[in-house]
């Protein structure tokens, strides 16, 4: 029991464990991709912000009345050029200053004025700006700010840097053209400060595409360009639901958002297994509490198991005793308070109730075969009697008075003891005064065939025996044994004390019996009325009733030569079975 | 006898109860055992501990710097314990032997050379192999092949293809002057081969070789008297960065005229203002980068059990004033610094 309700109680745990164990899994996933989403969306706001900013700087430069003057202005002396190029050189200096990010500012009209940070940096003359996209770009988009794409800058002389540009094509308010344009090249301490700061963990990353998918910001941005590692893009370009987890070993989440003002993409990525850090976290927790749980309700169980199974067995092993009849000792002790306890009660009740109805039968039984004795005792075989009278009146007629004295008076001693006696035993003294009295007188009737010799050790006659035990063996011996022989017989009643037991033979030399008859006497279960009162099967089971099986009769006999019947009975037991 | 079946009867489920809570107990031991495995999967590992030792340290040179920047940043992407120590000149052999039998008693797990002359490193290269420490050459090789891997532009095929462009510059009266550097270095060997391979029945054409020893201004001085001795040169190849660039640079001062045609390997920022002023025709540039990334990352990998092949090619892109600034190129000529 208390395995198949541990293994049951484990497989209960372990689905359990699986289910919630998968479900938080998802959930995790699905509220990082939501966390990542908005984290990355963020950024992009924050980049559209961060360009709307510096559009503002070049709407107040371009804007700048100076900075139109000093490109434009055809009659300008020297003094005023001077002093404009100062004013808009502070006007720069305030700017790169205020802004770490900004690496040039610059304004370049094709009239070959322009004016490039502090003023010393110069045009690097083997560049034709015409052929630059995104001068090409600004040309084609008056008025509009352009941003580029991530691109060396070689405009400036000596200085060949990794920027992003926004420019603006300025017209010139006097002849109404486009002709000079204002730029500011970007570094990427804001962008690098911005997707680093919005990562999610140690291993993710943000990075920026532009409309055709060129990377403006990679972490990993020299390794791309070596093309020592590859990105995504193209499942980026082609993703449409905002997100994808790339399959792989080690599979990463990439959230995907799109600025509608500079049309750039943050996508923003992280491994998946670093999202489920915190359900690894949860993954122990809830193995701790399973294994917890777990070793609680093996304990438990095998607690109530014990509980429940030990009194039962103890309660079976009472019942198997029941069975084996051993009412006694099946009584249950420390009985526990619960259930079983009260069916142990129950049981005791019933093995009490049984005892009771047994005790109750044992003792009917034997107060059925006291009156049965009883009855039997009183009535006195009346054609032994007749026939005692009639000897007495044969004898009295032919003025034998001795004889008749003789015979009336054993006559008269052995119906007072057949009534006179009330208990089941009487001492063998009794007994053998009864059998005395019974055997005068048969002795008187069959005096011609009939010697007797009684011979009991003086020191037995006080023990007990049962009432008319011997004296229906005597009465058989003289019927069925002696009164056929013809010839003059001798009946020895010899009583003896051997060990613990008394041995009574009663020994004629009759005719004896042959096979059939003898088992004819023991498989009788009636009473033979008819030839002695009590037969003697019935003396048989009443001995081994009272006395036990190991007691009782013995009949040996052989046909023409006699038969001796012994009594065993135990001495000194004066309370039957115990 | 019954009462002690009865005892008996009661002591089985208590036995049974005692070996079930030990099956219990080591279940749960197991299972605490299993989880702390799966988590403890990633604990910490020692960082694995590399030496690197180029031919030298010379932040003016935009090749070395590139390469060392490839290994600083690979030894931040695989967690690498990352020494690096060089001599100050090229061509001081006995100073990185030093530094290789300083290298080889550290006993790191890795060492990344780039062996400074062809035959001189051969025995202290031969030593880091013996003392059972891996090995990963980079740029140049040694005349027996003791590394585990090799991370090197194909320096012939290099040199060939750049042969080939050249011809196209030839004409009948082309007299050719070659700035190597290193005579004895494995580079200057390579290429030189392979420019004569791609120059085909033009070798005539390569009048004398100068080297420069890795000497910017060796390489300026020696041009500027070639030339000077002899105004009928009116091609000069330079063979690695301190050559084309000191070539460059008396070409400009002494070829007033612009006769004089000039190519070079390698792309410092000197090299690109020559290309983009059209003095340079055609520069072959190496991936300095990719060979110092690769170095540590394979050492690395070597360092994990991985098979790798003898030999990884870094690539080499030809680069001219027309296709310079081009998406592609412009990322291989300019590195992106943070």
């Amino acid at each position: 029991m208390l395995v198949s309700f541990s293994i049951l109680v484990i497989i209960a745990l372990s689905i359990f464990m699986l289910i919630s164990l998968s479900y938080t899994k998802d959930t995790v996933l699905d509220n990082s991709i939501e966390y990542t989403t908005k984290l990355v969306e963020q950024v992009n706001y924050q980049i559209e912000s961060y360009v709307d900013y510096m559009e503002n700087i070049t709407a107040l430069v371009t804007n700048y009345d100076n900075v139109n003057d000093y490109l434009f202005q055809t009659d300008l002396d020297a003094e005023e050029f001077n002093n404009l190029r100062a004013e808009i050189l502070t006007h720069f200096n305030l700017i790169v200053k205020a802004r770490e990010d900004i690496y040039n500012i610059a304004i370049v009209s094709d009239n070959n004025r322009y004016l490039i940070n502090d003023g010393l940096d110069k045009l690097n003359t083997n560049v034709n700006v015409d052929n630059l996209d995104w001068y090409k770009e600004a040309i084609s988009n008056p008025g509009q700010p352009i941003l580029s794409s991530s691109h060396v800058q070689n405009l400036v002389e000596d200085d060949y840097k990794w920027v992003i540009t926004l420019c603006i094509n300025m017209r010139n308010p006097y002849t109404n053209e486009a002709s000079g344009i204002f730029f500011i090249d970007l570094n990427y301490d804001a962008i690098i400060d911005l997707c680093e700061a919005n990562s999610m963990s140690e291993k993710g990353y943000i990075f920026i595409l532009d409309k055709k998918g060129d990377i403006i910001y990679h972490p990993q941005q020299q390794l791309l360009y070596s093309g020592l590692k590859e990105e995504r893009i193209k499942e980026v370009l082609e993703n449409e639901t905002g997100y994808f987890i790339t399959n792989e070993e080690n599979s990463k989440l990439y959230t995907i958002s799109v600025s509608d003002k500079t049309g750039w993409t943050t996508v923003g990525v992280e491994e998946v297994s670093e999202l489920m850090k915190n359900s690894s976290e949860t993954k122990i927790i809830y193995f701790i509490v399973t294994i917890i749980l777990l070793i609680a309700v093996v304990i438990i169980t095998a607690v109530v198991s014990y509980e429940i199974s030990s009194p039962i067995k103890i309660l079976k092993d009472s019942m198997e005793l029941v069975q084996k009849g051993q009412l006694e000792i099946a009584n249950i002790d420390d009985i526990p308070d619960n259930e079983i306890g009260s069916l142990s009660k129950s049981f005791n009740i019933m093995v009490y109730e049984i005892r009771n109805l047994m005790d109750r039968i044992v003792y009917e039984q034997k107060e059925k075969r006291k009156s049965e004795l009883r009855a039997l005792q009183s009535q006195i075989n009346p054609h032994f009697l007749y026939n005692t009278l009639d000897s007495i009146i044969w004898m009295a007629e032919a003025k034998k008075t001795e004889e008749v004295v003789i015979m009336t008076s054993a006559l008269s001693k052995l119906l007072r003891q057949g009534i006179s006696n009330e208990n089941e035993e009487l001492t063998i003294l009794q007994e053998v005064s009864y059998i005395n009295s019974y055997l005068t007188i048969q002795q008187m009737r069959y005096n011609d065939i009939l010697e007797y010799v009684i011979d009991f050790d003086k020191d037995l006659y006080s023990e007990k025996i049962l009432k008319l035990t011997i004296q229906p063996i005597v009465e058989n011996a003289i019927y069925h044994g002696i009164k056929y022989k013809g010839s003059k017989c001798l009946l020895q009643v010899i009583g003896r004390s051997v060990g613990e037991t008394i041995v009574i033979k009663v020994i004629d030399n009759g005719v004896g019996m042959s096979k059939d008859r003898f088992d004819k006497i023991f498989d009788s279960h009636k009473v033979n009325y008819k030839a002695s009162g009590i037969g003697v099967y019935n003396v048989q089971r009443r001995l081994q009733l009272h006395y036990g099986n190991k007691y009782g009769l013995d009949i040996k006999s052989r046909p023409n030569e006699g038969t001796t019947v012994t009594i065993t009975i135990p001495k000194k037991r004066d309370n039957g079975l115990k | 006898m019954k009462r002690k079946r009865l005892i008996n009867i009661g002591e089985i489920p208590m036995r049974r109860k005692i070996v079930f809570i030990i099956i219990a107990i080591l279940f749960t031991v197991f299972l605490s055992y299993l989880i702390l495995k799966t988590i403890d999967i990633e604990s910490e590992e020692r960082p694995k501990r590399i030496i690197f030792i180029p031919k030298l340290i010379d932040n003016t040179n935009d090749f070395w710097v590139d390469l060392i920047a490839g290994t600083e940043l690979a030894a931040k992407e695989y967690d690498v314990d990352l020494t690096i120590v060089a001599p100050n000149r090229e061509d001081d052999y006995e100073g990185q032997n030093n530094f290789i039998d300083w290298a080889i008693r550290e006993k790191p797990d890795a060492i990344v050379l780039v062996p400074a002359d062809y035959t001189i490193s051969l025995p202290m290269v031969k030593k880091i192999k013996e003392q059972g420490i891996k090995l990963v050459l980079v740029d140049s090789n040694v005349a027996e092949k003791v590394e585990d891997v090799l991370i090197a532009t194909d320096n012939f095929k290099a040199g060939r293809e750049m042969g080939r462009y050249i011809t196209s510059y030839i004409e009948e009266d082309t007299q050719i002057l070659m700035v190597s550097h290193v005579k004895t270095a494995s580079t200057a060997i390579e290429r030189q081969a392979g420019v004569r391979a791609g120059l085909g029945k033009q070798e005539d054409k390569i009048v004398d070789v100068v080297y420069c020893d890795s000497d910017f201004l060796k390489a300026y001085n020696l041009t500027k008297e070639f030339i000077q001795n002899n105004p009928s040169i009116n091609m000069v190849i330079g063979l690695n960065e301190y050559s084309s660039a000191g070539a460059f640079k008396a070409i400009k001062e002494v070829d007033k005229d612009r006769r004089i045609n000039a190519f070079g390997f390698d792309s410092s920022t000197a090299q690109i203002k020559f290309l983009e002023g059209n003095y340079c025709k055609g520069l072959m540039i190496q991936k300095p980068f990719n060979m110092g990334y690769l170095g540590i990352e394979k050492a690395v990998k070597l360092l994990d059990g991985q098979e790798l092949p003898e030999y990884i090619d870094s690539g080499f892109q030809l680069i001219t004033q027309d296709n310079m600034y081009t998406k592609e190129n412009q990322k291989l000529l300019f590195p992106f610094e943070r």
